[in-house]
């Protein structure tokens, strides 16, 4: 075995002080700090975005298409930098983060997508072990995790399948099953009902909910209205390159201009 | 899962694009190791015909049996000379015309064949003493004339050290082809499993993890492609030995060898590096998520 890295590196770094500081529990998980990033000069994605997401909440991020969603997550998971302003994870900057702490960055944080990005010709064990592995854990310990979480997201005993066999609904509960495995401070969901029906998407929002009934942070993006109406959750809604907080959903906030109706 | 276990899961989960990568290895090393087997043969003729020193000297007919052994001895004691033969002119008329008759040859008279004494010189003779030897046998009564074939010998040094030259030029060419090849399959293969490297690096592995079983399997491919290469132009060289006349071989005075062990070796070694130097460049980019 052969870990990339110690996986307590990051967590050390982030705190400030090795002494207990017990207000560090009440601070919000994620701070957007008037966060600006444009991908063309004249075309900017985010314009002084500020937003906060407390430990253990569960957030939409909403708005039409090109609006951000997903920059705003790969922000977080640092796969793009801010052009300007401070993005804190659990205290953090993760702009001025090396990019050799990136790595130890990821270990926090899992992120689901809507391609669901799993090796297709790895067994669904290989993908779902895969954080662990980079942790450096052994091989006794990986296969019992990955055990507990495959039964928790519904395929229990299909390990050994291959991940091409199985339908999208079930390569979705992988996708998740990785993310989780680590158990992250924050799950990270970029439209991951986008490639599933109308069905498949409810149940894999119930999952997501599920696993944040376990106290984890997450972080939902979609355009999908009807999965914002299945449960009031605080939705931000992403328009202009800002960030507005519509805390009860949007079916009870009337002041949201039609431009930033979501479809 | 250590660095080899991943790096056999990932050969075994694209065998065919594996297998693929590793002929396309053996081919380009084919041409390689060719182009290396002409240099060694070339090189070989080069060194049994440029630099060895020989001379016939040609002796007068009535020259008798006795004078003959005298100046056998005396040449055998003589520094730089390493073997003489005495070789009669019914011995020389039969090296001309082979086993088989030719009237043409027989109807000649025997002064066209003189007796002779061959004269192997040792190996890097001077010029200067070579000539010094030709003076002195010329000017003995029993000696017609000293061949020392200094000019042919010349003219072939230099065809031979042109062949070399031309054959490592060659092998220079066809080794920039062959890491032109390499990369080029690696990194088709490594385009395709660009999504194992994406979920690594999304799940925090360090770039140094992502990389390790790549190269891995890199030098592993490039080393199986090398051996296999080597393989195929032994059966070549087997199959091209066997039906090549052996009269030839005799002509030319040296048997065809196959590369040597250090040559086999080295080719192994490039292969290996070739192949983990490909993986490492073309995950560069991949590494960027």
């Amino acid at each position: 075995m052969e870990p990339s890295g110690s996986p307590r590196v990051f967590r050390s770094a982030l705190r400030g002080s090795s002494r207990f500081d017990p207000t560090a529990a009440h601070r919000p998980v994620l701070v957007f700090e008037n966060v600006h990033k444009a991908y063309r000069a004249d075309a900017a994605v985010l314009k002084g975005l500020t937003l906060e997401i407390a430990r253990g909440e569960f957030v939409f991020i909403t708005g039409p298409s090109g609006a951000g969603k997903s920059t705003l997550l790969r922000l977080v998971y640092a796969a793009e930098g801010v052009d300007s302003g401070r993005i804190l994870f659990l205290g953090r900057d993760i702009g001025r983060l090396a990019a050799s702490s990136v790595p130890y960055l990821r270990r926090n944080i899992g992120v689901v997508f809507q391609d669901f990005k799993l090796v297709p010709n790895w067994s669904v064990f290989d993908n779902v072990a895969v954080p662990l592995e980079v942790l450096g854990l052994p091989q006794r310990a990986i296969r019992t995790r990955v055990g507990e979480v495959l039964e928790r997201v519904g395929l229990a005993g299909r390990g050994n399948d291959t991940a091409r066999q199985l339908s999208g609904g079930e390569q979705q509960r992988v996708a998740i099953a990785r993310a989780i495995v680590g158990e992250p401070a924050i799950l990270l969901a970029d439209e991951p009902t986008g490639n599933l029906d109308p069905v498949l998407a409810v149940d894999v929002l119930g999952l997501i909910e599920d696993i944040h009934a376990t106290g984890v942070t997450v972080l939902f993006a979609t355009h999908d209205r009807s999965l914002l109406d299945v449960r009031p959750r605080r939705v931000v809604v992403l328009d202009e390159g800002r960030a507005h907080d519509v805390r009860q959903g949007l079916s009870e906030e009337t002041s949201v201009p039609p431009r930033m109706q979501v479809v | 899962m250590t660095p080899l276990e991943r790096a056999f899961r990932g050969a075994k989960s694209d065998a065919r694009l594996y297998a693929l990568g590793v002929f396309s290895v053996a081919v380009a090393f084919v041409c390689l190791a060719a182009a290396l087997l002409v240099v060694v043969n070339v090189n070989e003729l080069y060194e049994r015909w440029g630099d060895t020193g020989r001379a016939s000297v040609f002796l007068r007919t009535d020259t008798p049996a006795a004078q003959v052994t005298a100046l056998e001895q005396a040449l055998r004691r003589t520094p730089g000379v390493v073997k003489v033969r005495y070789v009669s002119s019914d011995e020389a008329r039969k090296g001309l015309a082979g086993n088989g008759r030719d009237p043409l040859l027989d109807a000649l008279p025997l002064e066209a064949f003189p007796a002779s004494l061959e004269l192997e010189l040792e190996r890097g003779i001077t010029a200067q003493r070579i000539t010094e030897l030709k003076q002195q046998l010329g000017a003995l009564p029993a000696v017609d004339a000293v061949e020392t074939y200094e000019a042919w010998s010349e003219r072939l040094r230099a065809l031979l050290s042109g062949g070399v030259a031309a054959a490592l030029l060659l092998a220079v060419v066809v080794l920039a082809a062959v890491m032109s090849v390499v990369s080029s399959t690696l990194r088709l293969s490594l385009e395709r499993r660009r999504i194992e490297v994406e979920v690594l690096k999304l799940v925090g592995a360090t770039d140094a993890y992502v990389r390790r079983p790549f190269v891995l399997e890199g030098a592993a491919q490039g080393a199986m492609g090398s051996v296999l290469a080597l393989a195929l132009l032994g059966v070549l060289f087997a199959i091209v030995r066997s039906e090549a006349d052996p009269a030839l071989f005799t002509l030319l005075g040296l048997e065809p060898r196959f590369l040597p062990w250090y040559a086999a070796v080295g080719l192994l070694v490039l292969g290996s590096l070739l192949g983990a130097a490909s993986a490492r460049i073309g995950l560069r980019k991949l590494l960027e998520v």
